[in-house]
């Protein structure tokens, strides 16, 4: 029984492992050079990463409130190789920083409590999951402690985020008062459309929308995202995202597959409004982060727009598009780290000639941003372009429609960045920039993820295996 | 319960939250505005505002006061795992050794608190 129990939670115990040895590290303090501590964790990191690939097994456990399957141990492992390049990019931000081990430790904590929600099959265990994984995430947005934005940013998440549980769990009682269970595959069945039921499905998908921010309930983004370090930028924006998406394809969007009229329409607003909204304000922005902020918003709108057309298709478009996704934002969040904690400048103004002392990282950017906005030879075209025929296969054509005019739009503005980056003269660009090794080796990974997932054909064709079980 | 019993609800709300707008609205048309200095000031129980308000304060009780409560709900979990405890010992060591394990977690945090001096009041 207990070799069973270590191999389905292998990856939840290699996190915990790993909060147990940085703890430990913590009190011992015996190593006071930042920079080993750091190789030892993206060491650790990677070892984690590198067990989602063995001892694979299908099962349940805690009388079925986890539950575990090839697909969610891939969707663990996307989740990690994220978070290590993370890790991997914020050697220089952290290197100096006396709280290394704390910001570790609150990271992990988020990360297990994320593994948990994904492994969820019970209302309660995926609450606790959602829980872990975003209150850590607020003292995180609070790690620049010397600067009023970034506790100001921390304040916005922790209300936010207290607002989108509370709601989330009105609708989790209404669940529980109309079926008498918490258990997804029970609830499945008991969930017929009952003017409650309804209602909690309101409630619930709100509390998604509040994590994923999706319009309207995307007001706290773009403060917290300019507020918080870039490292946690880029976590909130990348990782926690993704858990959430593939809560919803495991167990939201099964768990309400009798009310998938009601959840279609519910998503066809969202959709639009995602998707505009987020593009029309992403013009405006000068700050980097914020420019950021507001084009993930509209990302989370295709993203939503592979999950519409409920089918298998459409959930393998999604997980692929969101593994691009990684990629191509931490890309372009690896170079503004980078910036970031060498000039202190983060506006797009910044970036005119930067091509000129920065062949290399303007090159990084702006295949980071190629993808972001999905031109042919990235990988970004090739998600957008699965997430989008999933899309029709409902034959909806307004949505269609809409969704297409945006990806245009979109182009407007990350193509500005990129003339910024190339074409706009500048008397004073940016001084050349020296990455750390790891910040380079974690560049190259994300640039290797952008260009080579679009060509490796068979890796839809393997989440869509995994997918369609 | 039919659908229709719920939109008297429905309605009620609708008719609350538009008293409430239309309410706002009107007096902000009617309503004749002299905006003076005095008026847009602070206000702070008539005394004449001062300073910052983000000031720097003492956390040593809430602190104190949030470590209580984390321990105090390990000693509730400690409470079922006693009453247990021959059930679990009688088939294997399986319910010691994972009470043991979160103990130990807890433990390590404790010792971290009080490197950390956390619970030194001067």
């Amino acid at each position: 029984m207990n070799s069973e129990f270590l191999i389905l939670m292998k990856q939840e115990m290699g996190v915990t492992l790993i909060l147990f040895i940085l703890l430990f590290l913590k009190i011992w303090d015996g190593i006071k050079e930042n920079g080993i501590l750091l190789h030892l964790i993206n060491v650790l990191l990677l070892l984690n990463f590198l067990l989602g690939f063995v001892l694979n097994q299908n099962g349940e456990l805690f009388n079925g409130m986890f539950a575990t399957n090839s697909l969610r141990v891939m969707e663990k492992s996307v989740l990690n190789l994220g978070t290590l390049i993370i890790s991997l990019q914020a050697y220089d931000y952290l290197k100096s920083h006396k709280h290394l081990l704390e910001f570790f430790m609150l990271l992990l904590s988020t990360l297990l409590g994320m593994f948990f929600m994904i492994s969820s099959n019970n209302l309660l265990m995926f609450y606790l999951g959602i829980e872990l994984s975003s209150i850590p995430l607020a003292a995180m947005a609070n790690f620049d402690m010397d600067k009023i934005k970034s506790s100001e940013a921390a304040v916005k998440m922790i209300l936010s985020s207290a607002f989108a549980s509370a709601l989330m769990l009105f609708g989790i009682s209404f669940l529980y008062g109309t079926s008498g269970t918490l258990n997804f595959q029970e609830l499945v069945s008991l969930i017929t459309g009952s003017p409650l039921q309804v209602f909690a499905l309101l409630l619930v998908f709100s509390g998604f929308a509040f994590k994923l921010s999706a319009v309207p309930f995307h007001l706290w983004t773009a403060d917290v995202y300019e507020g918080a370090p870039v490292a946690v930028t880029s976590y909130l924006s990348v990782i926690s995202k993704a858990a959430i998406v593939f809560v919803t394809l495991s167990s939201l969007a099964p768990l309400f597959s009798h009310l998938n009229e009601m959840w279609y329409h519910l998503l066809f607003v969202t959709i639009i409004l995602t998707i505009t909204l987020g593009n029309i304000f992403a013009i405006r922005q000068d700050n980097i982060k914020r420019f950021l902020a507001f084009s993930s918003i509209s990302q989370v709108g295709f993203i939503l727009l592979g999950i519409s057309s409920g089918t298998a298709t459409g959930a393998t478009s999604a997980i692929y598009f969101l593994v691009v996704y990684i990629f191509s934002n931490l890309g372009a969040f690896g170079v503004i780290a980078l910036l970031s904690s060498q000039t202190g400048k983060e506006n797009i103004s910044d970036l005119k000639g930067f091509y000129q002392t920065n062949p290399l990282m303007g090159w990084v950017l702006a295949i980071s941003l190629f993808s972001l906005g999905g031109i042919p030879p990235t990988a970004g075209f090739f998600g957008k372009m699965f997430l989008v025929t999933a899309g029709a296969a409902k034959g909806n054509y307004v949505l269609i429609t809409i969704a297409a005019l945006n990806m245009v739009i979109s182009l407007y503005y990350y193509l500005r960045v990129v003339k910024a980056i190339f074409m706009d003269k500048n008397e004073t660009p940016v001084e050349p920039l020296r990455g750390s090794l790891s910040l380079r080796l974690a560049l190259l990974i994300c640039m290797i993820g952008v260009v080579g997932t679009g060509f490796a054909g068979g890796f839809f064709e393997h989440i869509y295996q995994l997918a369609a079980k | 319960m039919s659908n229709t019993d719920y939109l008297l609800i429905f309605i009620q709300f609708i008719v609350a939250g538009g008293f409430v707008t239309l309410v706002l609205f009107v007096t902000h048309f009617l309503g004749p505005k002299r905006k003076t200095s005095d008026k847009l000031e602070t206000f702070e129980c008539g005394i004449e505002s001062q300073g910052n308000a983000r000031l720097p304060f003492s956390i040593k009780y809430f602190l104190t006061a949030i470590l209580f409560v984390l321990f105090d709900v390990e000693v509730i979990f400690l409470y079922p795992w006693a009453v247990n405890f021959k059930e679990f010992s009688s088939t294997n060591m399986s319910g010691f050794i994972s009470m043991s394990i979160f103990m130990g977690l807890l433990l390590l945090g404790f010792i971290y608190i009080i490197k950390k001096g956390a619970l030194k009041w001067e």
